[in-house]
């Protein structure tokens, strides 16, 4: 079925598994939680690129492009919550590195 | 039939909670600041933790009782009209959505005492208990990917906030960001799964994914890789949210770091609706036969991270000093006990019914064992090691008594409900184990962690009953709630119910397992 795709939609999820590569690997290299936020949301834009590359296949509905609107909008209300708790850790420690948050151990 | 009769349990607790912010934001300002002591005077909500506990707890029970009717009244329809394929609302919905109205129950009652004693007494925690657990119910009822998404993250993201909510400790917020980032990473995995099932099923309902994906694995050619790739993506996201070793790293630190009743929480709620959702998407998607064989699906993965995951949480829980913690890594364990459950639905869907019955013992068993945590401790101090908890027999004697009965429990000593869970887990596995000997293994490595649990289980009795706390210690002493003693008296009726009259609520558990593959 990958075949039937055909080369456009191919190479546009090739882009999108690119991407989504690079927000993981930022995300687990990076120690600064802003950069990490960022490669998450880098993570959900493939997500949506892959699902409106896909939707082209099956042109019998809009699902896929339907989908990735939710997306945007979930990740909006993730960034916002996320944003709040790296503030809170801000004021708290004087940093924004992961890393610094090592009270909680065994 | 009238779409609203099947998804009232999910509505009444939506709407509940629309209305309880409502009276959280509008509520009156003069009150809040006469019992505003160490509170932000801004905070309209603050002061007011006990009517707002009783109002949350309500809607809830309301959610639980409505469960219950719907489910008396046959009032189920897999196919309603506007809402299939996105809500599923059949006996397997209204199962989990009695249990996590219960669990979300008792965790808003412990935080009604729990949060005036330790200076919290902000109204905010009220209402987002109850969007989560909307979130949480949505999830187990979630029959398309759509819906899994946004159910997973209204749940996530009320579990955030209340993990951060005491904002002036460098704990909670550490423990809230560890939880927010790992989160956050593994709900991203979940969706480039969904995505890439999408690209090669065309479908993002969960039944149209098993159905494609059953005429599809057969062949040599196809999107083979795509749906392959997708699964594994799908399941990585899914096992992090049941916090199954090796995706664990966030839970001790997570459940340490949060208030003890948002612990109660997430222990509960989200992994009970985290089982559901993976039930329904190994059975209804990944059900096709070559998915559920051991030799090209998903099974031996599962089976590898339930034994890590009862071994090494296990292990580390023995050497914890903090109960809260050592807690923790008992409910990783049990995740692992659990999926012995899931792995013997994968031969049989009926099996699945194990599962059902352990995730209701595990959800009052273990509010229960938080409860008495929350109850052990008053203003500034509270009870999180063993040494706080020493000599409370003596000193204590209900709060003891009420423990030991949750621990063992937990440990899995009749006639409590975590017993039967255990035994009809591992009955389950041994049906199984008829037609695939491979399951043995699991039986054995479960019997033998059940062993190696009883030890630190035991280990807080002895504390309890045969040590006396050191002298000039800071002796935490139990606080006096009515919230809290009345959520502790139905966790313990509850407990002491299912591990006495086990078969009438397996048959229910029965009637509620999902009937396999579509």
């Amino acid at each position: 079925m990958f075949q039937s795709l055909g080369t456009v939609v191919e190479h546009y999820v090739l882009i999108a598994g690119v991407i989504f590569t690079l927000g993981a690997i930022g995300f687990l290299v990076r120690r600064n939680v802003l950069v990490q936020l960022m490669s998450i949301e880098l993570m959900l834009n493939a997500v949506n690129l892959a699902l409106v590359a896909f939707n082209r296949a099956y042109p019998g509905n809009m699902t896929g492009q339907i989908f990735a609107f939710f997306i945007i909008a979930v990740a909006a209300a993730e960034a916002a919550v996320g944003l709040a708790i790296v503030l809170a850790f801000y004021r708290l420690k004087g940093t924004v590195m992961s890393d610094e948050g090592d009270q909680l151990k065994l | 039939m009238n779409v609203l009769v099947p998804a009232a349990p999910i509505l009444i607790v939506a709407i509940g909670a629309l209305l309880l912010m409502l009276a959280e934001a509008f509520g009156s300002p003069a009150k809040a600041a006469e019992a505003g002591e160490g509170v932000a005077a801004l905070d309209a909500g603050a002061g007011r933790s006990a009517e707002l506990a009783l109002g949350a707890s309500v809607i809830l029970f309301a959610g639980a009782i409505v469960s219950l009717a719907v489910w008396w009244a046959g009032a189920v329809d897999t196919a309603l009209p506007g809402l299939a394929p996105y809500l599923v609302m059949d006996r397997f919905s209204l199962f989990f959505c009695f249990t996590l109205c219960l669990g979300g129950a008792l965790s808003a009652l412990l935080a009604g005492g729990y949060l005036p004693e330790h200076g919290l007494d902000r109204g905010e925690f009220f209402p987002l208990i109850l969007f989560a657990t909307v979130g949480s119910m949505a999830l187990a009822a979630a029959g398309d990917l759509l819906t899994l998404f946004i159910a997973l993250e209204t749940m996530s993201l009320g579990a955030y906030c209340m993990i951060g909510l005491r904002r002036g400790s460098a704990r909670a917020s550490e423990a809230a960001l560890k939880y927010f980032l790992l989160g956050s990473f593994a709900a991203a995995l979940l969706l480039f799964g969904g995505a890439l099932l999408y690209g090669a099923t065309g479908h993002t309902d969960l039944a149209g994914i098993g159905t494609a994906l059953r005429g599809m694995l057969g062949q040599p050619n196809g999107g083979t890789a795509l749906a392959i790739a997708g699964v594994v993506l799908m399941l990585v996201g899914l096992v992090f949210k049941i916090s199954a070793v090796p995706f664990h790293m966030w839970t001790p630190d997570a459940y340490e770091g949060a208030p003890t009743p948002t612990t109660t929480f997430m222990a509960v709620a989200i992994k009970t609706a985290a089982f559901a959702v993976l039930l329904r998407v190994v059975l209804t998607s990944f059900g096709s036969t070559e998915l559920v064989s051991w030799g090209t699906g998903w099974p031996p993965v599962l089976a590898v991270l339930a034994v890590l995951s009862m071994t090494v949480a296990n292990l580390i829980a023995g050497r914890q000093s903090s109960v809260k913690r050592m807690l923790a890594y008992s409910s990783i364990a049990h995740a692992g006990y659990a999926l012995i459950g899931l792995i013997a639905a994968a031969e049989k869907p009926e099996l699945s019914a194990s599962v059902l019955y352990y995730m209701l013992a595990y959800t009052v068993s273990t509010a229960g064992a938080f409860g008495t945590l929350v109850l052990c401790g008053s203003r500034g101090a509270e009870a999180v090691s063993y040494a706080d908890l020493a000599g409370l027999g003596k000193r204590h004697p209900p709060a003891a008594l009420a423990f030991s009965l949750f621990l063992l429990s937990l440990a899995g000593a009749p006639p409590t409900a975590g017993f039967f869970g255990k035994l009809y887990v591992f009955s389950a596995a041994m049906t199984a184990a008829a037609q695939n000997p491979a399951i043995y293994v699991l039986v054995v490595v479960g019997l033998l962690n059940s062993v190696l649990g009883a030890y630190y289980y035991l280990r807080v009795l002895v504390f309890m009953y045969m040590r006396e706390p050191e002298p000039g210690a800071p002796i935490a002493k139990p606080m006096r709630s009515g919230y809290v003693g009345f959520s502790l008296a139905l966790a313990a009726i509850l407990v002491l119910a299912l591990g006495i009259w086990p078969d009438s609520s397996l048959d229910v558990a029965r009637a509620a397992t999902l009937t396999g593959g579509p």
